[in-house]
């Protein structure tokens, strides 16, 4: 390894090479936050899964974005003179047994499901992260009343009240994603709680707290990047689950309704004729398991890459 | 805790569903004295004080283990008491055949790992881990059709529990067999990734440890100083992860029940939300709360029983 001496040691990547530089050091610093994500970036690419993951991740994003542009169709649009066609020239994914055109219903519905889980991971996250360190670094009835809830949460049947609610709220995505927050945050919360214990006892923690710095701050500046790539991880591991979430809770009719599609209630009405008309199941079914898989393998390479203690991306 | 949540279940419940609603629209039209005359004596009309009805509701499971009726009048204890065995069948076959696989597999890939036999295993387990439920039930759906158009038959059943004119004891065995056999596959081609990597990873630590060092210079060959001295304390977290999935199963059963027409808990949790039944989902989220009470306690018996480092006094 020759590239090896022109690096930083990379079990102190994360950890003591912090998100803020320290103000009047920004020469070195940058340099050395270029190198950590030069670092990161090696130890990923690496890994040949986790680069296919993100391939095929961007290209569903691109197709999810630009493919209603080259759809013939709109997603509402009725064709009466194709009724549960397969795929045709005229209608590249055939249509359904009303004529709506299955490919801009594809595009549709894998926006929304994407929409959703990166609404709903971005929430989960933030909320996990600044909840669970809260936590920990206050200490006391902070604590308390968030590990009660926290407690609470995981005895209560979420799934219920994740139907309940969005089957109340008649199919609007943003209701459907803010229940998906409120009851998947606490799992995370709790982790990033045991994980903050520890670091609250740090040297530049209490070096933080004698400086004066006020909690909110140190929590937010301190101990968040600390636990940075818990959360990168955390965050796309949080898409997967809530794709999953989405696209089961569509498929019972809970979730999204029409007009308004989603990936998984496509797959529920493709469900209901699949012996008739299977396309309506495979390109739903193939689009969204193309999004977890991805996603997953992207999940697992970052994992690898951030571990400053892994030994999977290889060395340096 | 259970207790506590069954209760506040029951309040959301009423936020949420509408009973009254299941009349209303109907043809000839039913006049709200009638739907009242209807809903009362069933204690699901929300003209009464919710106080009121919470108590009628709490007092019967309380002192005669009623946990009410549906809106069309079933007894939500009846329908729990026969659901119960359909996803117990289900799931517990499932959930055994799941975990052994996920352990096998685990101890296959940490005892040869990095080669080839491993990387294969990895990379099929991260795939199916990550498939949902819903597309590997419906794929496998579509695969059953065609192996019964192929061989002529019907080999597989894709829905329901078992057929209704059966009977002798060989032939509802070869029955029940016919028709769990997809669903059973589903959960274990979704289910037993987890239990691979958590059996590999946790394996992998000990086989690193002195104590397993220790076997093999003793002159234990590889396998046995795996069967005899590291499964044995790699399995301890995993068994815990399995009691506490318990509930997990429980929900993901839903999705698998309503795949395959199976009219067990899952299912049942579905009906009653859209049916407004209030009792009924009710009773559904006790039974999930009393499921992971279970959990908790046979995770923790699980331990006490692996683990002789735990002493029970």
């Amino acid at each position: 390894m020759t590239t090896d001496s022109s690096m930083p040691d990379p079990t102190a990547g994360p950890l003591t090479a912090g998100e803020t530089p320290p103000p009047g050091d920004a020469g070195t610093a940058d340099r050395k936050r270029l190198s950590k994500w030069r670092l990161y970036g090696r130890r990923f690419a690496r890994n040949r899964p986790a680069v296919a993951g993100v391939v095929i991740f961007v290209l569903l994003v691109a197709f999810a974005v630009f493919g209603s542009t080259l759809a013939k169709y709109d997603h509402v649009e009725l064709d009466f003179l194709a009724l549960s066609d397969p795929p045709s020239p005229e209608h590249w994914f055939g249509t359904n047994n009303a004529g709506n055109d299955l490919y801009a219903m594809v595009v549709i519905g894998l926006q929304r499901s994407l929409l959703i889980a990166v609404v709903v991971a971005t929430g989960t996250t933030v909320l996990s992260a600044v909840i669970g360190t809260a936590a920990a670094y206050f200490g006391g009835r902070v604590e308390r009343v968030s590990l009660f809830i926290i407690h609470f949460l995981m005895v209560a049947p979420t799934f219920l009240l994740l139907a309940m609610m969005s089957n109340d709220s008649g199919g609007d995505w943003r209701v459907i994603a803010l229940v998906l927050i409120l009851v998947s945050w606490f799992f995370q919360a709790r982790t990033i709680w045991t994980l903050s214990l520890s670091l609250r006892e740090r040297e530049f923690v209490h070096a933080a707290r004698y400086m004066g710095v006020p909690g909110l701050r140190i929590v937010l500046r301190h101990l968040i990047p600390n636990i940075g790539s818990l959360l990168v991880v955390n965050f796309t591991l949080g898409v997967v689950g809530a794709v999953m979430a989405e696209t089961g809770l569509s498929f019972l009719g809970f979730g999204v309704k029409l007009p308004d599609v989603s990936l998984g209630s496509l797959i529920g009405i493709g469900a209901s004729s699949i012996s008739s008309s299977p396309w309506m199941f495979f390109f739903p079914a193939a689009a969204l398991t193309l999004l977890t898989v991805s996603m997953a393998l992207v999940a697992d390479g970052l994992r690898d890459a951030l571990d400053p203690t892994s030994a999977a991306g290889g060395r340096a | 805790m259970v207790v506590a949540v069954t209760n506040l279940t029951y309040l959301l419940a009423w936020a949420y569903l509408d009973p009254r609603s299941n009349y209303v629209g109907r043809r000839p039209p039913l006049s709200e004295t009638q739907i009242t005359n209807l809903l009362e004596p069933r204690n699901l009309d929300d003209a009464t004080p919710l106080l009121e009805r919470w108590w009628t509701w709490f007092s019967g499971i309380l002192f005669r283990w009623d946990w009410g009726v549906s809106p069309t009048g079933q007894s939500v204890n009846e329908q729990v008491a026969y659901r119960m065995w359909i996803s117990a069948e289900l799931m517990l076959g499932a959930t055994i055949l799941l975990t052994a696989i996920g352990i096998a597999l685990g101890v296959y890939s940490a005892s040869r790992q990095y080669r080839l036999g491993d990387r294969i295993a990895q990379g099929t387990s991260i795939i199916t881990m990550n498939i949902p439920i819903v597309v590997a039930g419906l794929g496998l759906v579509l695969l059953a059709i065609a192996f019964n158009n192929a061989v002529g038959s019907t080999v597989f059943y894709v829905t329901g529990a078992s057929s209704p004119d059966v009977s002798g004891f060989f032939p509802t065995l070869v029955d029940t067999a016919q028709h769990i056999a997809l669903p059973t596959a589903a959960l274990i081609l979704v289910g037993y990734a987890q239990y691979h990597f958590l059996q590999r990873s946790l394996l992998l630590d000990t086989i690193k440890s002195d104590y397993v060092r220790m076997a093999r210079a003793k002159g234990l060959t590889k396998q046995q100083a795996i069967r005899k001295h590291a499964l044995r304390t790699s399995l301890i977290p995993v068994t815990t992860q399995v009691a506490f999935s318990i509930p997990g199963i429980f929900t993901g059963a839903v999705l698998t029940e309503s795949i395959f027409a199976w009219k067990g808990m899952g299912q049942y949790f579905i009906e009653t939300i859209s049916k407004n039944d209030i009792n009924g989902v009710v009773a559904v989220a006790a039974f999930g709360a009393v499921m992971t009470a279970v959990g908790a306690i046979l995770a923790d018996i699980a331990v006490v029983a692996l683990d002789p480092r735990v002493r029970v006094s």
